[in-house]
């Protein structure tokens, strides 16, 4: 009878796997639908380790600074997040205003800091940290929605171009790189390889 | 089958287990319980689509005269100025996604309900692919939230209207519907 934790089991046609190791660059695909199961990285955690701190920086960029100016027939207006979260409020749409301030800026910080305690527990070896935080931050990965904004700017910045000339600012290049790491650490490596990876600390 | 997958971390468990060996979640399949669920929000996510579809999302008040204008208003306003790439992405985001996903919802659900073996492989990839696109559909939301905040000038000012609400509502309704439904139970009673 083989372990449970040598076996693998596909999430789209749940087929049963026997794992095999694996080398670097190297992923291993189901057999029957062809999904990646898990791809081949013998430095996970400092790879975490390293984007989820760019992550929080440029985060820290796009919350500070405003991301787009406008200008509309000489007056100008910015758009800042934070600014953007408390006007809703202050006009009186609470439950918009609560819900951005979540899935923009509380759960997206959230997930980047508990991704960044995960890669620094399980370098140091802190299996039970590292098992508590990566519980976190697999709830919080359906909930983090900056990219979604990110597109949202581009959409609002067309209905608004004929009217207004609009300058991008630096926090908005920090945005789109935050987005970038985020669906790199979230999406293209998932939170289950992490998992994989600390069974094997 | 020996084995069952968490569905929160993706373990390998043995089937006697009650808790994951890795996340400590439980594992058990629990049909009925998942079903429920699945169809109240689900339910709840129709009743806000209509005042998100009938209440304005945004309104404009130009010079003291506001204007509103619902999501498919203000499609139709974008596609004549043509704007037709970004009148397609509100389109598909905000009218064509959310009621394919009630749709889908509901087929599932009901082959939850009815234990139907037919067509299984396409109805995990149709889950997989609302589970991926259910949040997309704030698009919407969040250009109300960046407008507000930008166009707020002595004669021109943006107010988010009460269908903004209810837009958020339903999509986070029918996001949780998607994740409270255990796609492993589609499988359960069809040996291969």
């Amino acid at each position: 009878m083989k372990k449970e934790k040598d076996l693998l089991i596909c999430p789209r046609c749940f087929t049963v796997h026997k794992k095999l190791p694996l080398s670097k660059r190297h992923e291993a695909r189901c057999q029957r639908c062809n999904e990646v199961l898990l791809r081949g990285c013998d430095t996970l955690e400092w790879r975490v380790l390293a984007l989820s701190i760019s992550a929080l920086i440029f985060l820290g960029l796009a919350l500070a600074f405003p991301l787009v100016d406008i200008d509309l027939g000489g007056v100008s207006s910015s758009l800042n997040m934070i600014d953007a979260i408390g006007k809703l409020w202050g006009d009186g749409y609470l439950f918009i205003a609560i819900f951005a301030l979540f899935v923009l800026v509380l759960f997206p910080l959230l997930l980047m800091g508990t991704l960044l305690i995960v890669s620094i527990a399980m370098i140091l070896r802190r299996k039970r940290l590292a098992r508590n935080l990566l519980i976190l931050a697999t709830t919080l990965s359906h909930w983090s929605m900056l990219d979604i904004f990110f597109v949202s700017i581009l959409v609002a910045l067309v209905k608004i171009y004929e009217y207004a000339q609009i300058r991008f600012d630096i926090a908005f290049l920090a945005l789109a790189l935050f987005v970038f790491i985020e669906i790199y650490l979230t999406r293209y490596i998932k939170l289950e390889w992490y998992w994989e990876r600390w069974e094997r600390l | 089958m020996r084995y069952i997958r968490c569905n929160f971390c993706g373990a390998t468990n043995l089937r006697s287990r009650d808790l994951c060996r890795r996340c400590g979640g439980k594992i058990a399949i629990n049909p009925k319980s998942s079903l429920q669920t699945a169809f109240a929000f689900l339910v709840a996510a129709i009743i806000f689509y209509i005042p998100a579809n009938i209440y304005p999302i945004l309104e404009t008040s130009k010079f003291g005269t506001p204007e509103a204008s619902t999501i498919l208003e203000g499609v139709i306003a974008m596609y004549k100025a043509g704007d037709y790439p970004v009148a397609m992405i509100i389109f598909i985001a905000s009218v064509l996604i959310p009621i394919l996903k009630f749709i889908v919802l509901f087929y599932i659900l009901f082959s939850l309900w009815r234990k139907k073996c037919k067509k299984l492989e396409q109805k995990i990839w149709l889950y997989h692919l609302i589970e991926f696109t259910g949040p997309w559909s704030l698009i919407d939301v969040f250009v109300v939230v960046i407008l507000v905040a930008l166009i707020h000038f002595k004669n021109i000012a943006i107010i988010p209207g009460i269908g903004a609400t209810s837009f958020a509502l339903m999509v986070v309704l029918t996001m949780i519907s998607a994740l409270s439904i255990d796609v492993r139970v589609l499988g359960e009673k069809c040996e291969r």
